[in-house]
């Protein structure tokens, strides 16, 4: 279950419900916008698969398009392009999100149709023809560095748990993946009181309520409870050698918070001064020649979080690289921040929110990213007061929490087998 | 009714505004009149090396002073290099609209071009060549616009290895010199702010940039090469590109091309993606766009698909190419038209798209045009025009690039079209 229970309450921008089957509504209405856009958040992902099935989360998620009892693919498709939607679905560790941005008018039609595909009737005569579109997927994703690398290091770093496999899936867990064992998962996992119903734009929330209730009322609650543990982070080096690339990926990772901390701006203000667009990383290591790319990425679930520092390079300079991530790395804890470094980087953040904030399709985003960690939804305003509490001290007092100077875990992919690993 | 501003300053500076009072943000773009199309031959690379210098010290500041002045105002910023332009976007707060401004003068107007940050960014730009070779959706599209385009639209942003060594800071300064200008420059406002105001800002600090002369206009001649290229490499899927001659943005019939494209590849019901995806599952991805440097159009499909599947995926795709003459239903004329209005109406409500949608069309129709008008024309659109598009702009003469470990096989399909002699491996 998401943390949290909603009462239903018209209480600032948003109406929160909650249907006797325990799905979840959640509306934001922006009476400023010509738009639209609804979204089902689906409690469920990768690290919600056992081993065997690793990928039915996101194969199902594919196979949500693919008919229900009142429609076949060819019309969930149709319709979704009779009113001109921008729709999309979206695995991840922790979710499976499906959504549609349209003119406001069109918003119940949206809702219904999204509804309908929640109750996906995984017909069998299209799964085979499916799963060679996964198997294709999975292939693609390995002519990607990028994909490749952190594939790898999810592998290793959360060896023994759920967060190693990759949302894909492997080819041999797919390949032979049943129909029956989707079903049983699809049962499990998208019952309404596993779902929440996200509307944001210019609606009227009683309207979108009605439709909920018209069209999602029906379903049974499963009451299954998702369990999940927090990862152990493994520390150490991994080293894949792959000849067919020029670019060696060297990725420190380092313990961090999760996504519903308090602290968890502060976390992605330290991110943004190490290697963000004007960062230390970006002028004492990209400005220096050593590589193209340089960065520092947090990755966030609910329940852990981790920080990740790397380095796009040639290969035969994967040393002064590390090294220069290190030596960054080794100031920024021992020196901290400087207060300009902080205000530029809460000044960048307000201007964003405030262009994610004027469209409903990036508003929905925010708000997922709320019921998922949060159980409830943040209104700007509270985003910007926990953007505001980020200070020099902030930074200060997290590092110390969260240190990224000690051996951490070291991931290498590329074409040179560095570090050695029988050293 | 959206109220546009559009009025030439008399620094030179062709302004279009789209005032959105509600906004929270303004959003501006600048467009400087040259790309890659106005390098010298043997120095392929500049314009990207000039747009990655351009903000690594000023006559007032440092690289990392230019920056942090961005970051004090907490203005989103960014730059890129394309065929013809060179551009710079901006998203800010209304109050910081004016410095923000300022600051795009400021780098635009007085950049030093320090000679160690441009060693450095000659190295990165090198680094970034052999980077390529591991991004080969991005390969496909270098190998493809050169035969698409010919030798001078058809350049890479990042130049060659060889040319990128010839290029020296006195180069860069020569470039920004030529082309850097207020007359070359296109400006698109949009959001939270009054019109008058922006052409003050932008007047005020751009007065006396260079010639006002409107330089830089003037379409460039597209060399298009059919035939048929594979590039070798160990890859897991093989990659495809095809791409044909299409018409230009300011052509009578592009609303119509653009309903084609609709009807290839613009939702999850479109020709492509139900072919070659859903009914026979053999790519992830599958698409058709379009690009329309000045005076020239050019209609590419692209998909990569695991190499024992790549000719039947060809095969397909070129069936679809070849069936749009055939039989397009009025149906899916309809839900083409329908997804292009709705977007161009959703996307409404992002200011950076407002902007981005202003700066092409100052950049294509030389004005602002109307939302009305342009839904007025994709809706005229008819089964009846197409028809009459496919029979005037006959598909016989393809580019094809493949790019992964095998090259297509002497499918029935290739020799079907003209032009389509294998050249040799590159």
């Amino acid at each position: 279950m998401i943390a949290g229970t909603l009462k239903p309450s018209t209480n600032g921008p948003y109406t929160l419900h909650t249907l006797e089957n325990g799905l979840r509504i959640v509306i934001e209405r922006m009476p400023d916008v010509r738009s639209a856009a609804a979204g089902f958040l689906v409690r469920t992902g990768a690290r919600d698969e056992v081993p065997q099935h690793a990928g039915v989360s996101h194969f199902l998620e594919h196979m949500m398009f693919k008919g229900t009892k009142k429609r076949s693919w060819r019309e969930i498709t149709i319709d979704f392009d009779l009113m001109g939607s921008s729709y999309n679905a979206f695995t991840s560790e922790e979710r499976t999100v499906y959504y549609g941005w349209v003119r406001s008018s069109d918003i119940a039609r949206q809702i219904e149709l999204l509804a309908d595909m929640m109750r996906s009737a995984i017909p069998p005569e299209e799964f085979e023809t499916e799963k060679k579109v996964i198997l294709e997927e999975i292939a693609m994703s390995k002519d990607s560095l990028d994909h490749l690398t952190f594939d790898f290091l999810q592998e290793k770093v959360f060896a023994g748990h759920p967060l190693a496999w990759p949302i894909l899936g492997y080819h041999e867990t797919v390949a032979v993946l049943s129909r029956d064992t989707m079903w049983r998962y699809f049962q499990e996992r998208y019952a309404p009181d596993n779902l929440v119903l996200i509307v944001a734009g210019n609606v009227e929330p009683n309207e979108v309520i009605d439709a909920a209730r018209t069209y999602c009322g029906s379903w049974p609650a499963s009451g299954t409870a998702t369990r999940r543990t927090p990862p152990v982070m493994r520390y150490g080096v991994d080293v894949l050698p792959v000849d067919r690339f020029k670019q060696q990926v060297v990725a420190l990772t380092f313990p961090s918070i999760g996504a519903a901390h308090a602290q968890i701006e502060t976390a992605s203000a330290l991110a943004t001064i190490l290697g963000g667009d004007n960062s230390r990383f970006f002028w004492n290591i990209v400005q220096k020649g050593l590589c193209t790319r340089a960065g520092a990425y947090h990755l966030d679930f609910t329940d852990s979080g981790f920080m990740i520092l790397y380095g796009v390079c040639q290969p035969e300079n994967a040393e002064p690289v590390l090294t220069a991530i290190r030596t960054e790395a080794d100031r920024i804890c021992r020196d901290g921040v400087q207060p300009h470094e902080v205000a530029s980087v809460k000044n960048k953040r307000r201007t964003s929110l405030a262009v994610e904030c004027e469209a409903p399709y990036h508003r929905l985003g925010q708000l997922m990213d709320d019921m998922e960690h949060r159980g409830r939804p943040r209104t700007v305003e509270e985003m910007l007061a926990e953007v505001d509490a980020v200070s020099v001290e902030s930074v200060s007092h997290y590092l110390k929490m969260c240190p990224v100077n000690g051996d951490g875990h070291l991931t290498s992919v590329g074409p040179r087998n560095w570090p050695a690993m029988n050293q | 009714m959206n109220q546009f501003v559009h009025e030439d300053l008399p620094c030179g500076i062709e302004l279009g505004v789209l005032p959105l009072p509600r906004r929270h943000v303004v959003g501006f773009q600048i467009r400087v009149l040259a790309g890659v199309s106005a390098e010298p031959p043997d120095k392929l690379g500049l314009a990207s090396l000039v747009e990655d210098t351009l903000d690594k010290g000023t006559e007032k500041r440092t690289g990392q002073q230019l920056l942090d002045a961005f970051d004090a105002i907490g203005a989103g910023v960014n730059s890129g290099t394309g065929r013809e332009t060179t551009t710079f976007t901006c998203t800010a707060l209304p109050e910081h609209f004016e410095k923000a401004v300022e600051l795009h003068a400021e780098l635009l107007r007085t950049p030093t071009f320090p000679q160690d940050a441009f060693d450095v960014n000659v190295d990165l730009a090198r680094q970034e060549i052999e980077g390529l070779e591991d991004d080969p959706q991005a390969l496909v599209d270098k190998y493809i616009s050169r035969r698409a385009y010919g030798p001078i639209l058809g350049r890479h942003t990042l130049g060659e290895k060889q040319t990128l060594a010839k290029i020296t800071r006195a180069d860069a300064l020569d470039h920004w010199r030529q082309n850097f200008t207020a007359g070359r420059m296109i400006v698109s406002v949009a959001g939270a702010l009054d019109p008058r105001r922006a052409a003050d800002v932008f007047q005020r600090h751009f007065d006396g940039f260079g010639s006002t002369r409107r330089d830089g206009r003037a379409p460039i001649s597209v060399e298009f090469a059919p035939g048929v290229s594979h590039h070798p490499k160990a890859l897991e899927q093989e990659q495809i590109g095809i791409c044909f001659p299409g018409v230009d943005a300011d052509h009578p019939e592009f609303p119509t091309q653009q309903v084609i494209l609709g009807i290839l590849s613009g939702g999850m019901s479109c020709r492509l993606f139900t072919e070659v995806r859903e009914k026979r599952g053999l790519v992830y991805w599958v698409a058709a766009w379009q690009e329309t440097p000045r005076g020239a159009g050019m209609i590419f499909l692209g998909a990569s698909t695991t190499p024992q599947r790549c000719d039947e995926t060809f095969a397909t795709l070129l069936r679809e190419v070849d069936r749009l003459s055939e039989d397009i239903e009025q149906t899916e004329l309809e839900r083409a038209i329908t997804g292009i209005v709705a977007q161009q109406d959703t996307r409404g409500d992002s200011t950076r798209s407002k902007c981005s949608e202003l700066a092409n069309d100052l950049f294509f129709y030389g004005r602002p045009v109307p939302p009305e008008e342009k839904t007025a024309k994709i809706t005229a659109v008819t089964v009846e025009m197409i028809r009459a598009y496919l029979a005037g702009h006959p598909r016989d003469r393809l580019c094809v690039v493949t790019l992964g470990p095998r090259p297509l096989s002497g499918s029935p399909a290739l020799t079907r079209h003209r032009g389509m002699e294998v050249s040799p491996q590159s």
